[in-house]
């Protein structure tokens, strides 16, 4: 039996939400914030901290869990199963939504100027904290040094913390201070003003660009000297604080990295709970129905956890639309052909796939990228636009007649979300394309796999491309990759049976890319015109393995 | 929740995604744009990856769009703009003056016969993106058929028959619950400033470099279509300037011509890139990174240069103080860039007077809640990823005022 029929008779259960609950995972300002809109709209909410006490007052209505540890998460949205450590004890939970909240860690920079903490070296929530209590007479008339961005750079946030401090010792203890960096960090709203009132107030800012500031802490606890040279003037400087402040870095909470792997979610490159990808604008992870919000997902300036929370609400409270459920677009998986490798499992992007003796598909999870159904060695999976059955139609209807003089049949794999738009670009824009070129519109490169390739090679292709999103940029996080492993591994089978590798081309593209994409195929047929037909024959026994 | 309606002015970023927002809770609602084109300042821009993905964001512009003019939900008058707002009863009654479009978008192709064919210089112009939908508009200010009915070649030649150019501008009235104002900002003008910009030919502006860029893929000097060999970027044109009283950073020029600057580094090796700046803000989750790169194939200078003069040899030469010598240094080059700034939009005043709503002190829109909410860098300078998370915030407080 064809895939395609089992595909027919192959009926998924619809998971139906089994429940409107949402777990908040957190105990700061950025989770309260969270559960009192939701709240307000009367959502049901679970709110959990690992700490045992939670530092600000819920709202009532709500299921607080405090001094919990969360174990493990199983299924999809709507219907995530939780085990969380309560005292030693198993606690279970199932809810619709997760949001991940909790609050960032701040590290002193001390040791990158080489400092040691003391009386008079301060860090800069040490600062803050000092002057949110308003009795610190021992800052009247004192010199404060504030190193930031100094060993690395530093960011809006590091600096406006900074010159609010600034401000306040200026205006109310008569301080005098120094601010010394390399950037000044004014991309934030109102920095560029604030900048200039504190220099009005006296705040003197020293810039380094290549040159750093010596700094030197007699003893541990002894005063600091610093010394250096102008940058504008080249005059050579000495400063002695009775006060230096070192600024901090902002980390991810400190679970970060065991939630990110409870959850199966992608990290950015410090570690934040979303991968560096514009498709997760702003609180979305890989995972549908797994948010992220406030500090666990970016530094975060003052305000933007009302910003996080109101993007929160749409995705909680937007009702579902009919085609992303309807789970006829979904992998299906063919428990009588699956081996059980959970090779799929390993791959999904979007973590749909349900392990067990079988691979099963949580339909509500998946995004139909087909990259499971591309590395699934039994052909157990399938799905809708990339069965064999599909493609072949398509290539063959779009094979063009043989013409009098060589017109290279090329065969154009093309992520939907970059290259096929960035085909219709180009001949909106009236770019001259090649024109043997078909193109095959595919969910995600990833989806492509050698049967497709063979397949556009025993129809005649002349050459085949894959077009994919950039690195960083695919909305399957590593479809793209995937589909250059696929690809390079068949160049090299086809190369040891002495077919030219060259006729087949992987290459990434952008919406936006028009031009390019006209350059990359008139390139392409230049390749193939000088290589000449394609010579490959496969017998229909040996394509059996396809069927 | 049904047979709620909201009114977006504006279809830039911020108005495209509050849309499409909206239009998910199933709201109706009536997109306003002022230009024959949707996608404000983002659609424009091009992508700066270079084999990775440099998280500029332009994509999400171009996927926006498209999701926008496929919904049903939404319905966009282009050519638009408000005459007249009056509220009663919380209910917003809005007179819309709609320009014609002149060319149908259910007829047109897009085949740009007109385009090649209309011999007045700008009267017709071309989209960004294949959701512009149609892709070729008639500029009223240009067309000799407005001036003096001397020319109605595009209507005779177009195969479609798309093209009627006697039609007259339309006013309309629309009832609605709620609006969300969503007018971008305006790209700084540097004419005022000594660079010589619109004097000589080869000192362009960084949004005039972006669309070259989307559009040719590589960059060429105006005014010899000679690959340059110097580029020199000029930041903060516009922004921070004191004199100018633009007490603000527009947060995206840094980000905008460094991952400009290095896409050209990489499709055109042979050219030498210095970028003058007086501060280079973090911009991007992976920043650290970048830029210790970007200092392998950029020379970062941190000064602001002087006049700009024309060379015999058609180059440009400026002057600007070094720092590691202290001197006035002297410098040629063949294209220069000047990185200009998020400013308010040019109709902002009489907007905030049509709709009471306040202006900062810089110009910007200040926030605005109670049934008109804002969106976008209608507010101040925001990046796009930045814009599309203060659009969702203005569609959540909406819901909650439509008590949805
Ligand atoms: C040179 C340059 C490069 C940039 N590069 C980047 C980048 O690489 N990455 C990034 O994240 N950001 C970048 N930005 C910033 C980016 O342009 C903005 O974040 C984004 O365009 C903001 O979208 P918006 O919708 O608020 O405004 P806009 O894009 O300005 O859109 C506003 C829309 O409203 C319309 N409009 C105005 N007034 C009215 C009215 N009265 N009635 C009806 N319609 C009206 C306008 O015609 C326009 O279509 C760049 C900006 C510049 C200047
Ligand atoms: S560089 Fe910009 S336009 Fe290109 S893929 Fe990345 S975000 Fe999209
Ligand atoms: S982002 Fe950079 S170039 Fe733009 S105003 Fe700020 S500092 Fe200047």
């Amino acid at each position: 039996m064809g895939n395609v029929e089992i595909f027919k008779n192959l009926k998924m259960k619809k998971v139906t939400p089994l429940t409107e609950k949402t777990l908040v995972i957190g105990n700061g300002p950025q989770a309260r914030c969270i559960a009192e809109e939701l709240l307000a709209k009367d959502a049901d909410l679970i709110v959990a901290s690992e700490e045992n006490a939670f530092v600000l007052p819920f709202p009532e209505k709500t299921e607080i869990l405090t001094g919990v540890k969360i174990r493990s998460c199983e299924g999809s949205v709507g219907n995530f199963n939780l085990t969380l450590d309560k005292d030693g004890e198993k606690v279970s939970r199932i809810v619709e939504n997760v949001i991940i909240a909790e609050e960032a860690v701040r590290k002193p920079n001390f040791s990158l100027y080489g400092l040691t903490p003391c009386a008079n070296v301060i860090s800069l929530s040490q600062l803050k904290e000092s002057l949110s209590d308003d009795s610190r007479p021992f800052f009247k008339n004192k010199k404060f040094v504030f190193l930031t961005g100094l060993a690395k750079e530093s960011n809006a946030v590091i600096l406006e913390e900074i010159m609010r401090a600034s401000l306040k010792l200026q205006s109310e203890f008569h301080a005098k201070t120094y601010i010394l960096t390399k950037n000044l960090k004014v991309a934030g709203h109102g920095l560029e003003l604030l900048y200039r009132r504190t220099k009005e107030a006296g705040a003197v800012y020293i810039k380094f660009t290549e040159s750093q500031p010596e700094i030197h802490q007699q003893e541990d606890d002894g005063p600091v000297i610093l010394t250096f040279t102008d940058d504008i003037t080249g005059e050579q400087f000495r400063l002695t604080p009775d006060i230096t402040v070192a600024d901090e870095t902002i980390s991810p909470p400190e679970n970060t990295s065991d939630l990110a792997a409870i959850f199966g979610l992608d990290t950015d490159p410090h570690g934040f709970l979303q991968s560096d990808n514009v498709h997760r604008i702003s609180v979305l992870t890989n995972r549908k129905g797994i948010m992220v919000a406030g500090p666990s997902r970016d530094i975060q300036s003052p305000g933007e956890e009302i910003t996080d929370t109101g993007n929160l609400a749409l995705s909680i409270f937007k009702p579902s639309d009919e085609r992303e459920t309807a789970s006829a677009y979904k992998a299906q998986i063919n428990p009588r052909l699956c081996s059980g490798c959970l090779t799929c499992y390993s791959v999904c992007p979007y973590n749909a796939i349900l392990p067990d003796t079988t691979a099963s598909v949580m339909p509500d999870a998946c995004e139909q990228c087909g990259v499971c159904a591309a590395v699934c060695l039994s052909r157990a999976i399938t799905i809708k636009g990339l069965t064999y059955i599909e493609i072949s139609d398509h290539i063959e209807k779009n094979t063009p007649q043989k013409k009098e003089t060589f017109t290279p049949f090329l065969l154009a794999f093309c992520c939907k979300r970059s290259a096929a738009r960035a085909h219709e670009l180009a001949s909106c824009m009236g770019h001259k394309l090649p024109p043997g070129l078909k193109i095959i519109e595919v969910p995600c490169a990833g989806g492509v796999s050698h049967y497709h390739i063979f397949l556009a090679l025993r129809n005649n292709a002349d050459g085949v491309l894959v077009l994919t999103c950039h690195e960083g940029n695919c909305h399957s996080e590593r479809g793209n990759l995937y589909a250059h492993e696929q690809l390079n591994m068949i160049g090299s089978f086809l190369e040891i049976a002495g077919f030219e590798k060259e006729r087949l081309l992987i290459k990434p593209l952008a919406s936006n890319m028009s031009k390019e994409f006209a350059e990359i195929t008139n390139t392409f047929e230049k390749k193939i015109l000088d290589l000449g037909p394609s010579r490959f024959k496969m017998k229909k026994q040996d394509f059996s393995f396809l069927t | 929740m049904a047979d709620k309606n909201v009114l977006v002015l504006g279809g830039g970023i911020a108005g495209l995604s509050a849309a499409r927002k909206l239009a998910d809770f199933d709201i109706g609602v009536q997109l306003i744009e002022k230009s024959a084109f949707l996608g404000g300042h983002g659609i424009q821009f091009s992508c700066k990856a270079t084999d990775k993905c440099v998280k500029c964001g332009a994509c999400v512009v171009e996927e926006t769009l498209e999701n926008v003019v496929r919904h049903p939900k939404i319905n966009v008058l282009l050519n638009t703009q408000t005459q007249k707002i009056t509220r009663s009863d919380g209910q917003f009654s809005v007179t819309l003056q709609k320009n014609p479009a002149y060319i149908d978008p259910e007829k047109c192709t897009g085949c740009g016969l007109c385009f090649e064919k209309c011999p007045a210089h700008g009267a017709i112009s071309r989209g960004f993106s294949k959701s512009n939908l149609p892709f070729y508009a008639i500029s009223e200010k240009n067309c000799l058929f407005m001036k003096d009915k001397s020319c109605s070649l595009c209507q005779d030649t177009c195969p479609e028959e798309a093209i009627t150019l006697d039609q007259k501008r339309t006013d309309h009235v629309c009832e609605t619950d709620a609006i969300i104002v969503a007018t971008g900002f305006e790209a700084f003008n540097p004419e005022s400033k000594p660079y010589g910009y619109n004097v000589f030919d080869n000192v362009i502006t960084s949004l005039e470099l972006e669309r070259t860029l989307r559009q040719e893929s590589i960059v060429s000097r105006p005014s010899d279509n000679k690959p340059p060999e110097k580029i020199a970027f000029i930041q903060c044109v516009g922004s921070r300037d004191a004199k100018l009283g633009h007490l603000w950073c527009s947060k995206i020029c840094c980000g905008s011509s460094l991952r400009m600057a290095k896409l050209i580094r990489s499709r055109q090796p042979e050219t030498e890139m210095a970028f003058f700046y007086m501060d280079v803000q973090t911009f991007g989750k992976d920043f650290q990174v970048f830029y210790e790169t970007v200092q392998d194939d950029i020379r970062m200078i941190r000064a602001i240069p002087g006049d700009i003069f024309r060379t015999e040899t058609d180059r440009l030469r400026m002057a600007f103080l070094d720092n590691s010598t202290h001197e006035i240094l002297e410098e040629i080059f063949d294209l220069v860039v000047l990185s200009v700034g998020i400013t308010p939009g040019k109709d902002t005043k009489e907007l905030a007077d049509q709709l009471h709503l306040a202006v900062s002190d810089s110009g910007f829109l200040s926030p605005s809640e109670n049934g008109i909410f804002t969106a976008g860098t209608a507010l101040g300078p925001m990046s796009i990823a930045e814009t599309i998370s203060n659009a969702g915030n203005a569609v959540w407080e909406t819901l909650k005022y439509l008590r949805i």
